[in-house]
């Protein structure tokens, strides 16, 4: 087991000298998880106030598909957009095969359902009466809205948090939209599986390490902020 | 200030108002009261808007603004919660902030500003709720059970400060209650809802001590009856005296200490009466001579 040691020992040199290859990566990464995880968020947020406060026909079954979407396989996400976006697809045109930018969609389409589906069941549960009431003294929709998400906010943060780590996590849509190229639509998860198959378990290690620490502070930080409004919301100190 | 001419409201398909007519005055305190499940909170809502009419309309001259009746505060403290409501009604940022510490002063909750909600007693926040309200300014405010869930102090408390705040000759207000003291303390008129339908309508004293029918008597507390010639009389306990001397004859079947006594239930030849009387009352089963001071009749 001394590969899993010098793995470790790898990924500090790599961050400690500087490695290029690996900021690239790491940066790959970081973009990809931040503009899936905000796009969810901006696409997730009102879909899920939809499904979880709305009063129309369907609604139930938006929920179930919602739902359902939470676990969808990454891997036939990722083959279905491939499908799309190749040359003479339905979205062919957008030219988004093999790019950064096709990753952060095809990611996109699957923290999308996460938020959707966690943040419906968090405004679901807000005490019976609070929408209602801020109805009754004339608030908008808007404003019923901006209640309810600021009202489930533990629930909305549990939502990006998920939203986050499936995008941190995630390998398949990865590999079949942005082809894992090197340099340009390689993240660290991707990258990890290259390497593992190149046989490079120490470099491997150094990657998923590195992951797992990205991961892991963010987590903490997400984690910290939702923790703390749970506890201003159950009046304690914090 | 609001309208309604035979308005009918449905909740999952069933009707459960009916042919409501009702207006409300700028400066009038109206109590509607009635059993549970009369139909006096979907009337509310329907009025505030909040449902639509299946039948019927209403109409509203000026801003109607409603307090549900579940406090449901938003986990602010009181204030923000009081500010909120403000900004929803769409009160001008600077205003807000005095406009709610008046109204919290107004329920006697300024201390209570800088509370989080979670952290207010079942009083506490039925005061905010109230402060809230009446911050508003609304030109008909209508309240659903202001006081439900309170202890007996805590209400009585409530229910005299709210008394007074309520009072505002700009402002038509609705208040639903099920409690004949709240309707007292608050009402320049009453109505009596029963199954859907507004079954009085008048000043507290001519609807509490001379219902227009049996079934609104009977509500009222009226818990008395007298079968007599061609007529029913339906009797308060306060209208029944127990008199060693007088002819009339009643049988004691049941006692049940009260805060005052003793509540004496009695049968007759024709009926069934109630009166109080002094700890301990007369035994169970006892013969007692009663005198009948009021009462109102109906014909059968």
């Amino acid at each position: 087991m001394n590969f899993v040691w010098d793995g470790i020992q790898q990924a500090a040199d790599l961050l400690v000298h500087g490695d290029h290859d690996i900021f690239v990566v790491v940066g790959t990464t970081l973009r990809v998880a931040l503009w899936s995880t905000l796009f969810a968020l901006a696409l997730g947020l009102p879909l899920g106030l939809l499904l979880g406060l709305g009063r129309f026909r369907g609604r139930r079954a938006g929920l179930a598909v919602a739902n359902a979407g939470m676990g969808l396989p990454p891997v036939v996400v990722g083959l279905v957009a491939a499908l799309l976006l190749f040359r003479g697809a339905p979205l062919g045109g957008l030219d988004l095969l093999y790019t950064l930018n096709g990753v952060i969609l095809a990611q996109t389409l699957l923290a999308l359902p996460l938020v959707a589906a966690l943040t419906a069941a968090a405004v679901q549960s807000l005490p019976a009466g609070l929408l209602e009431q801020a109805r009754a003294f004339g608030a908008s929709r808007a404003q019923v809205a901006a209640l309810a998400l600021r009202e489930a906010r533990v629930g909305v943060l549990a939502a990006t948090i998920a939203a986050m780590g499936s995008a941190f996590a995630e390998v398949g849509a990865v590999v079949l939209v942005g082809g894992n190229i090197n340099g340009e639509t390689q993240t660290l998860a991707s990258a990890v599986l290259v390497r593992v198959s190149a046989g490079e378990y120490g470099r491997a290690i150094a990657l998923g390490t590195i992951l797992l620490g990205i991961i892991l502070v963010l987590a903490a930080v997400l984690t910290v902020a939702q923790q703390h409004e749970r506890r201003a919301l159950l009046g304690r100190p914090s | 200030m609001l309208r309604a001419r035979g308005v009918a409201v449905a909740r999952a398909g069933v009707e459960v108002v009916r042919d409501v007519d009702l207006a409300l005055a700028a400066g009038e305190v109206v109590v509607l009261i009635g059993p549970n499940g009369a139909g006096k909170s979907t009337l509310l809502a329907a009025l505030a808007g909040l449902l639509p009419a299946t039948r019927g309309t209403v109409e509203r001259r000026g801003r109607v603004a409603a307090a549900l009746q579940a406090p449901a505060l938003a986990q602010r403290t009181a204030r923000a919660n009081v500010e909120a409501a403000l900004a929803w009604w769409g009160v001008a940022r600077r205003e807000r902030r005095d406009r709610a510490l008046a109204a919290l002063h107004a329920m006697g909750a300024r201390a209570l500003a800088d509370r989080p909600a979670r952290a207010l007693s079942g009083g506490e926040a039925r005061r905010v709720h109230l402060a809230r309200a009446l911050a508003l300014e609304a030109d008909a405010l209508l309240l659903d059970e202001p006081f439900a869930g309170l202890d007996a102090p805590t209400r009585a408390e409530l229910l005299y400060d709210a008394a007074s705040a309520l009072r505002d000759a700009r402002r038509a207000t609705l208040v639903v209650v099920h409690d004949r003291a709240e309707a007292w303390a608050l009402a320049d008129r009453v109505l009596v809802m029963l199954d859907g339908r507004v079954a009085a309508d008048g000043p507290p004293a001519a609807v509490f001590r001379t219902p227009p029918t049996p079934e609104v008597a009977a509500f009222v507390g009226f818990a008395g009856r007298l079968e007599e010639p061609g007529t029913v009389r339906l009797l308060r306990p306060q209208d029944v005296a127990l008199d060693p001397d007088a002819p009339l004859r009643a049988r004691v079947t049941r006692l049940v200490p009260v805060e005052d006594g003793v509540r004496v239930e009695l049968t007759l030849a024709h009926g069934r009466l109630v009166t109080l009387a002094p700890a301990p009352g007369p035994a169970a089963g006892a013969e007692v001579g009663i005198r009948l001071l009021g009462g109102v009749s109906f014909p059968r």
